[in-house]
């Protein structure tokens, strides 16, 4: 995890002689983000390579109190730390020849002393890219691999150190970093900002030749500078979630907001005022920023990517959860503690660099907006803030809408403005209810549901327009960045993926195969039943009708649906397919009569499966689609006899289990059902709708926290299983779990399995 | 309980998990009858109304016989998607796409995690 490879230095900086864990997490932090001592010997000593810090390293004993950093493997043990030895700590850093920390503290603490200005422009860079580079990573789609963290930031690094010996800059040569256009975009435009810092009394022409040899190392593009469309519509957006939040988290108390307010009345300048009264508005340890990394994460998941954005967010994120930890620990004094403060600033963005110091900056989301807003905060003014602040809201909302309308035409967004602009009136709504109503009938406030609630519908409307866009029922929907479009022979290597259990795998395989290939109908019905399997009856349907177009008389691809339509309660269309099962059916075809095939009557089906099936009662299938039959009209009974009959007859069919199990859990013989599912599980370890199946049965049976795990079980194998999500939500609920329900909603993986392990 | 409605289905699954330990627990916790009047297409058109009552556990079809505590209506994919956990029952509020008469402290306990879910073939 990038969080960890932040504190840890990305290699194992084992500081030695400290205290009882084997990586002192603090220490390793510190290191990280002030680099080492023998920074002065240029191009060596980075936060990349494993150098240890030989002069405060015993100091590091004293910051002890990161313990508890998410995403550390190291067994901490809560340390409380006074404010005093924090001090102690820094003071140790300051005799390093990077106290850079400490001058940072110092800068806000008291009037700047003497410090050397370049170091401090260089390690608060330092200490930026560090974030950045370590950030740049985490919330990428994993389909490529992340850049060599080592490579890019040694080379950023000697860049700052040539800019800073007065050296050109030579180009060199360096191995393929594999950066993505976002990457690419970031750094191009952090480098002008850092040339232009660094490069301050230079010629503008001396600056561009700079940055150009840098980015031609990295083979970036320099002239592609993109900034505009995205940059003016931000601002107005912030102030939205802003109001929406800030109405809603008022009630949650945390400490370290005081400093919001503490540090909002220190500053002499007072600019954007209004505006920073109103940012101080809104916080919980989720800032509007994360906010809307959520909203943004979202957004890329419905296929637009933002690279800039994310890479800034993830790593504000990163140091948001860093600033999160901190304020955990309850002791006062840390909470209060200046590092403290500066850490949580540094999270926020509100903390950036600015000429040669460190100034309160506006939350930058994006780098254009910041570099917007640094030219207008330099300039004195602070239009868009005024005009914002006497904007009356629904004017605003027009205008904001106009213009993100305007700028982005992929139709995912569309819906976004959508959800935003009837979030925001949900919000006031909903306050206005919630303020009238509370005194009534309503009882308890809920306001904590009404935040929830937007929440689910921001997701509900996400996952409605990507599941509904441009498709009803029975249009397939194929996955993005397919990595197996282009292979040779995707079939096979689809069955062979269906073959060990990798059902997403498979699903991406086989996408592959039938993009090439429409009219394999093989290709399809496997695809079918891999979704079937992975809990997905939406696509799974989809897959097989597009299979049956291409082989109509395929019993399995009939089968398959009858089966899936059973599964969504549309009797009609499950009849139909099971009526045709046995019109095809080359012995039992004579028995159907063809007037029934379009309206056939359940009671006319079932006489004549029965029929069939006794005809030959050594064919299975016939009592699989008998039982398939019974389930439908809920003669639970006959259906548990006519699979058990089949599972004698077939006793490793895995997705026979499944039947069984299921039929028994719907007539409510729970425990078993579990049995039932075990034995599938047994056959097929990683069968996603056995594993989500027992996680039904044991919430029905009322036991909420076992329910839990098996659903997390199922969507660690399979992520997209969307009713999985909405029942562990409901588990959750049942089993008074709401600290869950933010992983929940934003479907963290890491955090469910950890908590809930099976 | 014959219907074309697919809530139909789930309200089966629903009268028979009241006879258990766990749907007992329900009428414990909530002890209140709701009745649902749920519409194929449109609301308030061709209604099928069935009655959850939470008080003696059991669902039947049919107009309660009494005043229910609360009343809702719905078309038959919505009472899925909220009695399924997809759709939150105030969202549905918001958006019209339930209606509620009745007690509004009842209603606020109608909630998925009453249904039990039904599992797949």
């Amino acid at each position: 995890m990038a969080m960890r490879d932040l504190v840890t230095g990305g290699a194992a900086c084992a500081v030695p002689g400290t205290a009882a864990s084997s990586s002192n997490p603090f220490g390793a932090l510190a290191n990280a983000i002030l680099g080492s001592s023998s920074k002065t010997q240029e191009l060596k000593g980075l936060p990349g390579s494993a150098v240890n810090v030989p002069g405060p390293s015993s100091d590091f004993r004293t910051g002890a109190p990161l313990t508890t950093i998410p995403g550390l493997e190291t067994e901490g043990q809560q340390h409380h730390q006074p404010v005093g030895q924090n001090y102690e700590f820094l003071a140790g850093f300051r005799t390093a020849d990077h106290g850079v920390l400490a001058d940072a503290w110092n800068e806000i603490h008291q009037p700047p002393a003497l410090q050397t200005q370049g170091g401090k422009i260089e390690a608060q860079f330092q200490e930026f890219e560090q974030i950045y580079n370590r950030g740049a990573n985490s919330m990428l789609p994993p389909a490529w691999d992340g850049p060599p963290q080592g490579v890019l930031s040694r080379f950023l690094h000697s860049f700052v150190d040539s800019g800073r010996a007065g050296v050109p800059f030579r180009p060199a040569a360096l191995p393929v970093l594999g950066l993505s256009e976002g990457d690419k975009q970031c750094i191009r435009d952090r480098s002008f900002i850092m040339a232009h810092h660094i490069f301050a009394d230079k010629s503008e022409e001396y600056i561009n030749a700079q940055v150009n040899a840098l980015l031609h190392s990295l083979d970036i593009d320099g002239n592609e500078r993109l900034r505009g469309p995205i940059r003016g519509s931000y601002p107005e957006l912030e102030e939205y979630w802003t109001e929406s939040q800030g109405a809603f988290r008022s009630g949650m108390p945390n400490p370290a907001d005081k400093w919001v307010s503490e540090f909002a009345r220190q500053r002499e300048n007072g600019d954007p005022e209004a505006w920073a009264h109103s940012f101080e508005q809104l916080h919980g340890t989720n800032g509007w920023a994360s906010e809307f990394e959520h909203e943004q994460s979202q957004l890329a998941s419905v296929g637009q990517v933002r690279g800039a954005n994310m890479s800034h967010i993830a790593a504000m994120e990163q140091s948001r959860m860093l600033a999160h930890t901190l304020a955990q620990n309850t002791d006062p004094k840390f909470q209060n503690s200046k590092f403290l403060q500066f850490v949580s600033k540094m999270s926020r963005g509100e903390l950036i660099v600015d000429e040669n110091q460190i100034k309160p900056a506006t939350g930058s989301l994006t780098d254009n907006w910041a570099d917007e807003y640094q030219a207008q905060y330099n300039a004195g003014s602070s239009t868009w803030a005024d005009q914002f602040v006497h904007q009356d809201l629904p004017q605003g909302t027009d205008k904001w809408v106009n213009e993100f309308v305007k700028e982005n035409q992929q139709q995912g967004v569309d819906d976004q403005w959508v959800n935003e602009f009837s979030k925001l009136h949900v919000q006031d709504w909903a306050e206005e209810f919630g303020q009238q109503v509370a005194e009534g009938a309503l009882g308890d406030s809920t306001a904590d549901d009404w935040a929830n609630t937007y929440e689910n519908f921001l997701d509900e409307q996400l996952l409605a327009s990507k599941q509904h866009s441009g498709a009803s029922r029975g249009v397939y929907v194929f996955s993005d960045m397919n990595p197996y479009v282009g292979h040779p022979n995707p079939l096979r290597e689809g069955q062979e993926l269906f073959r060990k259990g990798l059902l997403s795998e498979a699903v991406l395989a086989l996408e592959a195969e039938v993009l090439k290939n429409p009219d394999n109908a093989e290709g399809w019905r496997l695809l079918g039943i891999t979704h079937a399997e992975n809990d997905d009856d939406q696509q799974a349907i989809a897959a097989m009708m597009r299979a049956q177009e291409v082989d109509p008389t395929n019993l399995e691809v009939l089968l398959a649906l009858g089966v899936s339509h059973t599964n969504e309660l549309e009797q009609p269309e499950a009849l139909r397919y099971l009526y045709k099962w046995l019109q095809n059916h080359p012995k039992y075809g004579v028995l159907a009569t063809p007037e029934l095939a379009d309206s056939p009557y359940y009671g006319d089906v079932a006489r004549l499966f029965n029929e069939a099936a006794q005809m030959s009662p050594e064919d299975a299938d016939v009592h699989i689609v008998l039982g398939v039959l019974y389930n439908l009209s809920r003669d639970y009974d006959k259906a548990i006899e006519s699979f058990q009959t089949a599972l004698n007859l077939k006793p490793r069919d895995y997705s026979l289990w499944n039947k069984l199990g299921a039929t028994r859990a719907n007539s409510i013989q729970s425990a078993d059902a579990i049995l039932a599912y075990q034995q599938a599980l047994d056959l097929k370890p990683n069968y996603v709708r056995a594993w989500a199946n027992m996680g039904i049965s044991y919430a029905n049976q009322g036991l909420y926290e076992e329910s839990i795990r098996y659903y997390v079980r199922a969507l660690a194998m399979n992520p997209k299983a969307d009713n999985a999500w909405q029942y562990l939500r409901i588990s959750l609920s049942c089993a008074s779990r709401n600290d869950m329900f933010e992983a929940c909603d934003s479907r963290n993986l890491d955090i469910l399995q950890k908590e809930f392990p099976l | 309980m014959e219907s074309s409605l697919q809530s139909a289905g789930l309200l089966e699954q629903m009268k028979i998990h009241l006879s258990t330990d766990a749907g007992k627990e329900v009428t414990k916790k909530i002890g209140l009858v709701y009745q649902l009047n749920i519409a194929p297409k449109k609301i308030g058109v061709d209604e099928e109304i069935f009655v959850v009552d939470l008080k003696q556990g059991k669902v039947t079809k049919g107009p309660y016989d009494g005043k229910p505590d609360a009343t809702f209506s719905f078309t038959d994919k919505d009472f899925l998607s909220i009695a399924t956990g997809k759709m939150n029952p105030q969202i549905a509020f918001i958006r019209g796409a339930m209606k509620i008469k009745g007690s509004l402290s009842a209603a606020q306990k109608f909630t998925p995690d009453i249904f039990p879910k039904p599992s797949k073939l």
